[in-house]
């Protein structure tokens, strides 16, 4: 005998207090912020509340970006794109999409982050990375 | 730590679909396969790990469904969990229950029945705020680093379809293994379908249902019940950050794997892995995956990987055979996967592993992957 059905999980978490910092300035400011880490002396983007080098404080987030330069890209069969920026002023990548363009894209090449219209306070507030000329390439 | 050996493995056959059999009986199964194999009983068995990947089910508390299964009643019962490598985890916790003279006979069983769950849907319960709202699980996220593995000029796409076509020509020997295709040709992975670039489907691991297991028993009981008992010569295991971003250059630098091996290495005494090792059972996600592994393992310089798979230098016949079993390309059970590679080391060095064994294996090589989170390290050998 084979059961079949599914599951619903409604659920809550929370971001914490650093982190919501960040998702409030993309928010209302369309502003991308990155914490350093004084030990490291690392610039860490997203922000969060300690460094995930070292564990240690992070200090007051610092504004990255919106430009930046491309790390690595992939197509998935659905078409979405998945990258890593580097936003220009970080030490770490943004795990985010490409927009637009024709589909090229190639590592090293300058993006810029396109915000959203109305925004929520989730990363997809930025709704992908384009080409810093334009969209696409 | 005192001398700890496997003396012991358990093997289901590992398929697509398993619907002849519960959870508890996929374990039940494993677990009589590797009490046979140590002439034991049930009743021998003081403690249970079980390793599972949650949410690869349909039902939380794995270790509660399947702990009768295992024989756990009335015994101490965990489960181990730490993302792909929780297989080899589980075995590693076996080896420092029993070194630690906690117990003398422990039995670590490892099981996924992928056809019970949707894999895509588990793999997805990401970081909600970061990972789940950009990303898609698994495959993306391979891409990503193989991508940058790629242009890095590290290796070329006819390089990785000769680790698929190794897999899954070693698997037709393996009567556990899921995927066996004994007439494989590099043609026939590049035709394969694209998934994400540059990942075909055949450069892929597959999802499989199966549970493999493992007992795990102190110095003289080893003895008693196995004629060559492999011993547990060197075990680490390494952690690392969860944000991709944080770490992108992964499949390049694999500092976990990289890490651990050479700490494993020093306990073993292991100076040159490719001369020193007989046989590798390395938990590879995909073809690339097995190359860049090679480098972190220290099997060959940065980059030369691709050369050493064209050489056929972990061939079956040549210096370092890699993954006689067909390895995690051939067979994915994810919980048991970890399981499975250090069964497969163990039975190498036990000299029991039929059609797949190789010649002299006196010294094994083990590992476990947890996306680029976890790796684990396991060195067995044929002395103490
Ligand atoms: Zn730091």
């Amino acid at each position: 005998m084979i059961r079949t059905e599914s599951i619903h999980i409604p659920f809550t978490y929370a971001a914490g207090g650093t982190s919501s910092i960040f998702l409030a300035a993309l928010r209302d400011e369309a502003r991308i912020l990155a914490t350093p880490c004084p030990a490291c002396d690392t610039v860490i983007c997203p922000a969060r509340s300690s460094c995930p080098a070292c564990g240690g404080p992070t200090a007051t987030p610092v504004d990255v970006g919106p430009a930046g330069t491309l790390v690595s890209w992939t197509e998935l069969a659905d078409g979405t794109t998945l990258a890593l920026v580097r936003l220009d002023g970080a030490d770490t990548s943004l795990v985010h999409r490409l927009a637009g363009g024709d589909g090229t894209w190639v590592a090293g090449q300058r993006l810029r982050a396109r915000f959203g219209e109305s925004r929520t306070g989730a990363i997809t507030d930025i709704v992908g990375f384009e080409s810093e000329n334009g969209a696409g390439r | 730590m005192r001398s700890v050996a496997v003396v012991g493995t358990g093997q289901t056959k590992h398929a697509r679909r398993r619907d002849d059999v519960s959870q508890a009986e996929l374990v039940r199964e494993a677990a009589d396969a590797a009490l046979a194999d140590a002439d034991m009983c049930a009743e021998d068995i003081e403690a249970v790990l079980i390793g599972n990947m949650e949410l690869f089910e349909g039902r939380g508390l794995p270790e509660l469904w399947v702990g009768g299964g295992a024989y756990g009643t009335g015994k101490p019962v965990m489960k181990v969990a730490t993302g792909g490598t929780s297989g080899t985890s589980t075995a590693i916790a076996a080896f420092h229950q029993v070194g630690s003279g906690l117990f003398d006979r422990v039995l670590a069983v490892g099981f996924e029945k992928h056809s019970e769950g949707h894999t895509q849907t588990g793999m997805a319960l990401t970081d909600p705020f970061w990972d789940r709202a950009v990303a898609s699980g698994a495959l993306g996220n391979f891409a990503l680093s193989v991508s940058q593995y790629v242009a890095a000029g590290h290796a070329t796409e006819d390089q990785a379809a000769l680790v698929a076509v190794k897999a899954r020509r070693n698997a037709a020997r393996n009567p556990h293994a899921h995927l066996q295709m004994p007439d494989l040709t590099v043609d026939e992975v590049l035709a394969s379908k694209m998934l994400a670039h540059p990942l075909r489907m055949l450069d892929m691991c597959p999802q499989s249902d199966g549970a493999a297991a493992i007992i795990v028993a102190s110095d003289a009981v080893a003895r008693e019940h196995n004629p060559r008992p492999a011993w547990v010569k060197a075990t680490a295991t390494r952690h690392d950050q969860c944000y991709i971003g944080d770490l992108d250059r992964r499949l390049l630098s694999m500092r976990t794997l990289r890490d651990a091996s050479a700490h494993a290495y020093t306990q073993a005494g292991i100076t040159d892995p490719v001369r020193d090792l007989d046989v590798a059972e390395i938990y590879e996600p995909c073809t690339y995956a097995e190359l860049a592994w090679y480098e972190a393992l220290g099997f060959c310089e940065a980059g030369e990987a691709g050369r050493l798979v064209e050489k056929g230098v972990t061939s079956m016949t040549g210096a370092l055979p890699v993954n006689p079993s067909g390895g995690v390309l051939s067979t994915n059970p994810v919980g048991a996967s970890g399981v499975i590679r250090v069964a497969e080391a163990a039975c190498q060095i036990h000299g029991r592993a039929g059609q797949r064994q190789v010649e002299r294996a006196d010294l094994a090589l083990a590992t476990g992957y947890g996306v680029y989170a976890w790796a684990d390290v396991v060195v067995l050998g044929s002395e103490p």
